[in-house]
């Protein structure tokens, strides 16, 4: 067998069977489905029960009209896990708390002077906070029925008020020739994410590589191995080895994820319907009047297509090409010269401090991340998406907002041809490093 | 074998290797001496091609070496290691390929090895278990398993304790009588006189002594003989410049009943002292 094989075999082998690389491929599908389960798990989770009292001096919220106690716009409306009861005075209610088992707060509104509108209000706790989801309901109801007490007082209809506030100009951003609509937030997001999954995998790979050679220089098998391999197969080895276990990782991820989140959605498909529907009630209940709920329905109805929407226009054929691409090259650019950081070092300081150069570029890049997402095809975004050290990271933040394409092949030629250039100048330092121990102490004591 | 032609290699302004000239005798044991920091280490790595030399030339059976040459080398480095967490079969099999031999020729020599040397037990066992003189054997078995003809030891008995030691000089032994070549560097010089038949001495980057083991130490005798006489005293006497030593022995012989006479010879250690402390070459 070819000695570049062997290398490559015994770099794949070692690192696939070690038992890291299986907590880590196990590790992120189910933390990735964890936190997409969580989330739902919890909005699906049946609510304690809590009763609030309310002692509502001001009569705004219906607590002293008789004639409000019919009327559901201005008064606290209890729901399945919150009920409200109204107490006429704060002692009272205080003693109520002591002898109800479910009561978990007071909600205290001042009197006022007529016609004044109340500006505070108190919740009372004993001990436990109340749950967020009541605190959140109370303040919901609380906004709710002042705004219909307003809205009566100035003689305004509900559907006047949904008028105005419902009325809104949709700013849309589209390319004046296709027509299509560029949906910058979902594009900025998955770039986000295309980056620093570029940045965290060239990172994680390349600094294998390196930690591979130092420990070959350390444990001194370096000099058996330079005299049946030469260094440059051995490097070459090395790196293409490990990029190996890198896509082996990444294709499991990937897998895995997905059959973890479709075994989620398969053993709970009750819940994850029922979830899905509810999110759509709460959204609607949420806003109360009726009026509000026309505008809700709108809202609600157009940002899910418009996501929906917004992925769909997102080139998926260019992306994950692109991805990979960038992923290998990127990978094979950095790793050739973490090894040669590696050939230069001999224990763990040294290791630091040669690598520290090597992670400026890309971090760098990684820092004007904001800047080049305000102008993905501004002069900073376009130097950064062809310089071969910064385009992997760049690139792909770019490549979802759509990148012309003599750009995106000046970025991919230059990173092809860098790629060679970069080789030959790691493969010298790490041909002429390897045998050679205490190179930084060296350099520091002639320097003295 | 082996002839090193005018071999130099400089470091910067540092000169690691002037001028060196040596050959190899086939099947013979070959010593490469010198101080530390003489050049050893740097030549060695020269003729297994890991470095290239600035001027000079090797050949090997009288023709240049060439990079394919290599596969005929066996080289045991004084600073060697293995890789801590593969198993010990596993890695020998992978340096074994990485030399040239078949997956299964390799597993087939290592296994007659391993029984050998009886640790056909350690073959799964991961090498960071291994004492360092297990995984000294290991290396050992590596390095001579493709049947090399041109053998390398650095300090091979380094890290051994005696029984260990002696197993391996036998199998270098063995491994001469089979007709390999050995070129064996050590600063041991009892195991020189032991098992070398030539030497080359380096000193300062150059070779400032070769020749075979026998000459050298009959060069640097200075006519001293010894005599055990008959009641078990021990007699030194220095040959007069241009004496016979038979004559000598007769005149001995009138007065005292002779049971051994023999010519002292300097030791190689008190020839290296001599040597290096004299500082020949630049």
């Amino acid at each position: 067998m070819n000695k570049t094989l062997l290398v490559i075999r015994r770099e794949y082998v070692t690192r696939v069977r070690k038992v890291s690389f299986w907590v880590m491929t196990i590790l992120v599908p189910i933390l990735l489905a964890v936190l997409y389960a969580i989330p739902i798990y919890l909005a699906m989770r049946p609510a304690e029960k809590s009763t609030v009292l309310v002692v509502d001096e001001s009569g705004l919220f219906g607590g002293l009209d008789r004639d409000d106690a019919l009327r559901s716009d201005v008064r606290f409306a209890s729901s399945e896990n919150i009920s409200y009861r109204y107490c006429a005075t704060l002692d009272y209610a205080r003693r109520q708390m002591d002898t109800t088992s479910m009561t978990c707060a007071i909600l205290y509104v001042r009197s006022r002077a007529s016609g004044a509108i109340p500006t505070d209000a108190c919740l009372y706790y004993k001990s436990d906070l109340p749950p967020m989801q009541v605190r959140s309901d109370i303040d919901r109801q609380l906004q709710s029925i002042l705004r219909n007490r307003l809205l009566q007082a100035h003689g305004i209809s509900d559907d006047e008020y949904a008028l105005i506030t419902g009325t809104k100009i949709n700013l849309r951003t589209e390319d004046l020739e296709t027509g299509r609509e560029a949906f910058l937030e979902v594009k900025t997001a998955l770039g986000f994410v295309l980056a620093l999954l570029i940045y965290v995998v060239i990172f994680m790979f390349g600094s294998q590589v390196m930690r591979g050679v130092v420990e070959e220089k350390s444990n001194r098998i370096i000099e058996v191995i330079v005299c049946s391999v030469k260094p440059f197969q051995l490097m070459m080895g090395k790196v293409v080895g490990i990029a190996m276990v890198g896509l082996t990782q990444l294709l499991l991820w990937v897998v895995l994820t997905g059959v973890a989140l479709v075994g989620i959605q398969a053993s709970n498909s009750e819940l994850f319907r029922m979830a899905t529907e509810k999110h759509g009630v709460t959204e609607l209940a949420t806003k109360g009047s009726e009026a509000t709920l026309q505008m809700a329905d709108a809202e609600t109805l157009g940002a899910v297509p418009q996501l929906v929407e917004g992925i769909a226009s997102i080139d998926f054929g260019v992306i994950l090409p692109a991805f990979l691409f960038f992923f290998v090259f990127g990978y094979l650019l950095y790793a050739t010269l973490f090894a040669a950081a590696g050939a230069l070092s001999d224990n763990d300081t040294d290791t630091q401090l040669f690598s520290l150069p090597l992670t400026v570029p890309l971090l760098a890049t990684i820092l004007c991340m904001p800047a080049m997402v305000g102008a993905p095809s501004g002069t900073l975004s376009v130097v950064l998406s062809i310089i071969p050290l910064t385009s992997p990271v760049a690139m792909m933040l770019r490549i979802p907002f759509g990148v012309p394409l003599t750009q995106l092949w000046w970025s991919v030629a230059l990173l092809v041809l860098s790629f060679p250039l970069f080789t030959l100048l790691a493969a010298r330092i790490y041909r002429g490093s390897i045998l050679r121990y205490g190179l930084l102490a060296n350099w520091r004591k002639k320097k003295k | 074998m082996l002839d090193v032609e005018h071999i130099s290699k400089n470091f910067g302004s540092y000169r690691a290797l002037n001028d060196v000239c040596l050959s190899v005798p086939e099947g013979s044991i070959f010593g490469l001496l010198g101080p530390n920091g003489a050049g050893k280490t740097t030549l060695i790595r020269i003729i297994n091609r890991i470095l290239r030399p600035d001027g000079g030339r090797m050949l090997l059976d009288g023709r240049e070496m060439t990079d394919a040459d290599v596969r005929c080398i066996g080289y045991l480095p004084e600073e060697r290691g293995l890789y801590k967490k593969m198993k010990v079969g596993e890695q020998a099999v992978y340096l074994a390929q990485l030399k040239g031999l078949s997956r299964r020729e390799a597993e087939e020599r290592l296994h007659r090895w391993f029984a050998k040397f009886e640790i056909a037990s350690w073959w799964n066992r991961p090498v960071e278990e291994l004492s360092k003189g297990m995984q000294q054997k290991v290396q050992f078995i590596v390095t001579v398993l493709h049947e090399p003809k041109l053998l390398i030891f650095d300090e091979p008995f380094s890290g051994f304790d005696p029984v260990n030691a002696t197993l391996l000089k036998n199998e270098i032994l063995e491994l001469r009588q089979k007709g390999a070549t050995v070129i064996f560097s050590t600063h041991n010089m009892a195991s020189v006189e032991e098992l070398c038949d030539t030497i080359a001495l380096i000193n300062r980057s150059q070779v400032v002594l070769s020749g075979k083991v026998s000459d050298i130490r009959h060069s640097f005798g200075k006519d001293l003989y010894e005599a055990v006489v008959d009641d078990g005293q021990v007699l030194q006497l220095s040959l007069p410049d241009g004496g016979d030593p038979n004559q000598l022995l007769a005149d001995l012989m009138l007065s005292h009943r002779i049971v051994s006479f023999r010519e002292v010879l300097p030791s190689m250690n008190d020839i290296f002292v001599a040597t290096v402390q004299k500082g020949g070459a630049q």
